[in-house]
């Protein structure tokens, strides 16, 4: 583990549950690490496969997705789309030899910030043990 | 004399905020009393009994709609003081005293916090409220609390102010809806059930809070000594209580079910049991969630009695009494849902308004009225005036609307209309950037100057500049200043958090005269001043940051705000009681109304009512036959329908004739039928009948001396697993009826449904009726024996009558109903009622849904009384009236802007080559493909920007406006490449 390396982590956050929670976790003053950087996106329903992977062949570490609990979403059915979508992604990553563990997708309701903060650290360590994403410097396709 | 226009909401239960939102929309000022200091201190019904173990965000969001409304007036702290005048023209006096924290302009800095010198529990004296996280509610422990103003000396907006004074005020009202919440038993109340005594027993609205901010997780259950339980008991407490009458609303069994349900899912190898009388879950799909308890391994123990005995550490015993028999269990966890007191508050109504109170403390009402008091101009609603479910209490609030109406004036608020857009055309990208310190308080945690020379050397950033706020009316105002002067055309606001302030920032874009598609509001405070501590890194992420941010807003387009035209029509189809009802009260608010019947002529007798009722019923349809606005078509059905809401035409066929229709509208009040019973010798004994046989006196069909009573015919079974309301209630009325003529009675039943203020079960209880339980799912048999008819319970025991009546439930009219579901593309649910947007509860996939009449995502097509489940006849006129007000909201406004205005999807036409794909994914049904053009259509009205359309193109063709694609693509690219 080099201990100079920063990781670059992108989230897409669902404005209604993630991106509120976050919120609330910055309104808490809970300390996070600042390797994450967030998008805010409507709906995780709206998290196109295009953008995971535009992010990652851009040298992201890793890729959080974000969105409400099962039943719970804000537009009925969009985060049952994000997840039929994620298990989709984690093929297309197996398919195309990228390292399908530095995506991943979570349910973090609004009032969760506690959850956020958890999630976030967690994966920023287990990035952090991985190290850079290779696939910024691999040339294919 | 004129009338007031504005109407006074006293109290905060979700009818209240119902009313006064409608009252809003259609332009009256609202003056809103709350009696606690900040928003939800006061719990009302929903608060209490909703087993809150999602995120209540949704609902929170209410509260600062409307402030956005701008024409509700808070008032923290009140109590309403005398009341003089007559309906129209109220002087009401009251005392308030404001919040200590005004949180309409604190910006949440938490300095008062910090230089606070007094610790008490591990925290200040003063605090965040710990359960409402997401308000900036600032409590002070008052108790603790030294007096040394130095939060007051500290705080950069003014907002905090220890020593307020209470004032009392006066204001002219043309009429006061009470909205005031509802009363829990105390813990006193409940001691015979442990609460109190052993830290084992807990209220599950406790629990509920409890995980409110963390979801329903094993901590929420967790016993003092941090030990996770494993026996649990859940009880209905208002079936056992002997201390006091506890009132027993729509949820309690179906909470208890629920709790079941979770608890097995978060322990699965827990046991759960729960204690009830009966099992009355007799909402929409109340029985599914029952089914679903039992599925999942809960226990559920019907008893005639019960206690709670507290053991030693965290163990207390169950003695109850089933089938006569002494049982003990214990438990490590005994969670108590308790019903409502009547409202505590009505003896001090009574004597400033003069409002009655009924026989059993709870606000009386009019009949054939869903708010109106004994007192003119002055209404009730939600749990003020009986024990109510949260449908009916949302229910009301619309309701009143139609009945408040006609005592008010002339609408007297008009939001002043936005401020018209710069043209930009031709002036290029001139991006701004605004870093707001927040009164300075970010200067102290990271260098604002360094990072503002680092935005100015970036090329593409002609200006930069950090402002003092952008969150308080001045600092709002100074703001657009600032952005108009800078002359930039587009703008990013490096603030805090655009979840709660995002109004308060658009306004101000909205201000400078730029449209607010090209702004971008990055969460500076929330991403990284308040949650990392090292300046250097703090220093590096906002810059990238900002980065994107000023790439995104580069991509952005100008585009305009849309409106949809509206038709300012209803369409009723049926004419029962609830369609009558709801067309008259839209055609009385000047709205012309088509009504059609596919029967001889519209309704004027049904047998299944009593004489009063029949009487209302005549009046109605006299009074709806010759009202100017309503137009009837008898003998005539519905042919084929287009159009989406606010917009749809079809054609009528009545005989050979078709006739063209336009509607913005559609209320669907069909009807459902009685149950026709099969089996039990019904047709071929004539000693069996239905109840309403009974009811109807004949001769032919009176009962004997021997009479007994069998439940749930048709209902409760494989092929309607629904409860049908009003059977058990109807037989318990029949049999104090028999009663009285020296009768004997005996009802075979699975679970009493009886509900509603006076308990007749009890009564028919007291005067001798005999109940037999026979086990779910099964009946009685009923045999011919010479004169005599045998009914032989499943359990094999026989006995032997003169009359066997039979409780035939309410069964959907599915033909019809199918019919009508295709046509109109509204969905039925799994029992063959009509779905709808509000009923759906509970729980999960519809606590959104729940809320949603705040929020405007329903089709427009409202299933109103039996065409939506099974009810009583106030039911039914109480979800007419609730219809009515929402139509009446709705047509009023003839042109309508989206619902965000302009935060919508569009559609490329280019590149769209009509697929189809977005119409099927659409949770709003907000697109339709062009058949001309074969392409898609995005009907603004409904769309609510969710962006599942998007993602879901295989062309591109369909964007956000505020979030399109590239936007998306160019920020994530500035956040990794930098």
């Amino acid at each position: 583990m080099d201990p100079e390396f920063e990781p670059k982590i992108i989230g897409f956050l669902c404005n209604w549950c993630a991106y509120t929670g976050a919120d609330l976790a910055g309104t808490s003053r809970m300390k996070m690490p600042p390797s994450i950087k967030v998008i805010r996106v409507m709906c995780s329903g709206r998290i196109d496969p295009l953008f995971v992977l535009r992010a990652f062949l851009r040298g992201a570490d890793g890729i959080m997705m974000m969105g409400c609990h099962p039943g719970d979403c804000h537009y009925q059915k969009g985060n049952y789309n994000a997840r039929r979508r994620y298990v989709m992604m984690q093929k297309m990553f197996e398919t195309l030899n990228l390292d399908a563990e530095r995506i991943g997708l979570w349910w973090v309701s609004a009032s969760e910030a506690s959850r956020y903060v958890k999630v976030t650290t967690e994966f920023n360590k287990r990035i952090e043990k991985k190290g850079p994403n290779p696939a910024q410097e691999e040339i294919f396709m | 004399m004129t009338k007031e226009s504005s109407v006074l909401v006293y109290g905060t239960n979700l009818g209240g905020y119902r009313a006064a939102y409608g009252l809003c929309k259609k332009g009256h000022q609202v003056i809103l009393l709350n009696r606690g200091s900040y928003v939800d201190e006061i719990r009302n019904q929903t608060l209490s009994q909703l087993p809150l173990d999602f995120c209540w965000m949704c609902g929170h969001f209410v509260q600062r709609k409307f402030k956005a409304l701008g024409c509700v007036q808070d008032f923290y702290n009140s109590r309403l003081g005398e009341v003089s005048g007559e309906a129209g023209n109220f002087k009401v006096k009251f005392k308030t005293k404001p919040q200590t924290v005004n949180n309409f302009i604190c910006t949440e800095c938490d300095k008062c916090v910090e230089v606070c010198p007094v610790k008490v529990n591990g925290r200040k004296a003063i605090y965040i409220h710990p359960e409402i996280g997401w308000e900036n509610i600032y409590l002070i422990d008052r108790e603790n609390c030294t007096q040394c103003k130095k939060c007051e000396e500290v705080c950069p907006t003014g907002a905090l102010k220890l020593d307020r004074e209470e004032e009392e005020k006066e204001v002219n009202v043309g009429a006061i809806v009470l909205a005031l919440e509802y009363n829990e038993p105390t813990d006193e109340e409940l001691k015979d059930f442990g609460l109190g005594e052993s830290p084992c027993v807990v209220k599950n609205s406790e629990i509920a809070r409890n995980s409110l901010l963390t979801n329903f997780i094993q901590d929420s259950v967790q016993l003092p000594s941090r030990k996770i339980p494993e026996n649990f008991s859940i009880i209905v407490t208002s079936h056992f209580n002997k201390s006091i009458k506890e009132y027993e609303n729509y949820n309690l069994c179906v909470s208890a079910a629920y709790r079941g349900v979770k608890l097995k899912e978060i322990l699965p190898q827990s046991n759960v049991t729960i204690f009830l009388k009966d099992y009355r879950g007799f909402g929409k799909k109340h029985f599914r969630w029952y089914q679903k308890a039992l599925d999942a391994g809960v226990q559920v123990e019907k008893v005639d009695t019960l206690q709670v005995n507290p053991q030693k550490k965290e163990e207390v015993t169950i003695q109850y009494t089933k089938e006569g028999k002494n049982r003990n269990q214990s438990s490590e966890l005994a969670i108590l849902i308790n019903g409502q007191k009547p409202p505590q508050t009505m003896d001090h109504l009574s004597k400033v308004c003069g409002v009655q109170s009924d026989e059993y403390g709870f606000c009386s009402t009019k009949p054939f009225s869903c708010c109106e008091t004994n007192v003119d101009g002055i209404f009730g609603v939600g749990e003020f005036t009986g024990p109510k479910g949260n449908p009916e209490t949302i229910w009301e609030g619309c309701g009143a609307l139609t009945e408040i109406t006609p005592y008010l004036g002339e609408s007297n608020f008009k939001p002043s209309p936005p401020p018209s857009f710069r043209d930009i055309k031709g002036e290029g990208t001139k991006v701004g950037v605004f870093i707001c310190n927040c009164f300075h308080t970010f200067e102290e945690k990271m260098d604002l100057n360094a990072l503002k020379e680092a935005v100015n050397e970036l090329p593409e950033v002609p200006h930069v500049e950090i402002i003092k706020g952008c969150c308080t009316p001045p600092t709002i105002k100074e703001t657009a200043e600032r952005i108009k002067q800078s002359g930039v055309n587009r703008v990013v606001l490096a603030v805090c958090t655009p979840i709660q302030k995002l109004l308060k920032f658009r306004k101000a874009v909205m201000m400078a005269g730029l449209n607010p598609l090209l702004s971008e509001f990055l969460r500076f405070r929330e991403d990284v001043i308040n949650v990392h501590k090292n300046k250097e890194e703090m220093l590096k992420k906002s810059l990238t940051l900002i980065k994107a941010g000023v790439a995104k807003v580069k991509k952005g387009s100008p585009e305009p705000t849309l409106k949809d035209k509206f038709t300012p029509q209803a369409l009723v189809i049926g004419s029962g009681i609830s369609g009558l009802t709801s067309s008259l009260e839209i055609a009385k608010r000047g709205f012309p109304v088509t009504l059609v019947e596919k029967g001889e002529a519209i309704q004027t007798k049904n047998k299944y009512f009593d004489d009063k009722q029949n009487q209302h019923l005549q009046e109605l349809a006299s009074e709806v036959e010759n009202h100017s606005n309503i137009t009837v078509y008898t003998n005539t059905t519905l042919k084929e329908m287009d159009g989406y809401a606010g917009n749809f035409s079809g054609t009528l066929l009545s005989g050979d004739k078709e006739i063209p229709v336009q509607a913005g509208v559609i209320v669907l009040a069909t009807g459902a039928k009685e149950y026709k019973p099969e089996g039990f010798l019904y047709g071929e004994d004539r000693g069996v009948m239905t109840q309403t046989e009974l009811q109807s006196g004949t001769e032919e069909k009176k009962a004997g001396n021997r009479v007994a009573m069998i439940q749930c015919v048709g209902s409760r079974n494989d092929r309607h697993p629904y409860c049908s309301r009003v059977c058990c209630n109807q037989a318990l009325k029949n049999a104090l009826n028999l009663k009285k003529q020296d009768k004997e009675v005996t009802i075979f039943y699975q679970d009493m449904t009886s509900y509603g203020k006076e308990d007749l079960y009890k009564e028919a209880q007291d005067a001798g009726v005999k109940f037999i339980r026979v086990k779910e799912k099964s009946y009685p048999e009923v045999k011919k024996k010479g004169n005599n008819l045998t009914v032989i319970a499943p359990g094999g025991e026989k006995k032997q009558f003169d009359t066997v009546v039979l409780s035939t439930g309410i069964v959907p009219d599915i033909q019809n109903n199918q019919n009508l579901s295709r046509i109109l593309g509204h969905p039925l649910d799994k029992d063959g009622f009509f779905d709808s947007d509000v009923n759906v509860y509970p729980y999960e996939e519809s606590i959104k849904r729940l809320f949603k009449p705040y929020e405007w995502a329903t089709n427009c097509i409202y299933p109103v009384g039996l065409a939506h489940s099974p009810r009583s006849f106030e039911e039914a006129l109480l979800t007419a009236k609730d219809v009515a007000g929402r139509a009446v909201i709705l047509l009023g406004k003839k042109a309508l802007p989206a619902p965000n205005a302009m935060y919508i999807a569009e559609v490329k036409e280019s590149l769209c080559m009509g697929c189809g794909i977005c119409v099927d994914v659409c949770p709003y049904s907000a697109r339709t493909i062009d058949e001309q053009k074969k392409t898609a259509v995005v009907h603004p009205f409904l769309c609510d920007s969710c962006g599942t359309c998007v993602s879901a193109c295989p062309n591109d063709a369909s964007y956000l406006r505020d979030l399109k694609g590239d936007q998306t693509l160019a920020s994530l690219d500035r956040l990794l490449i930098g």
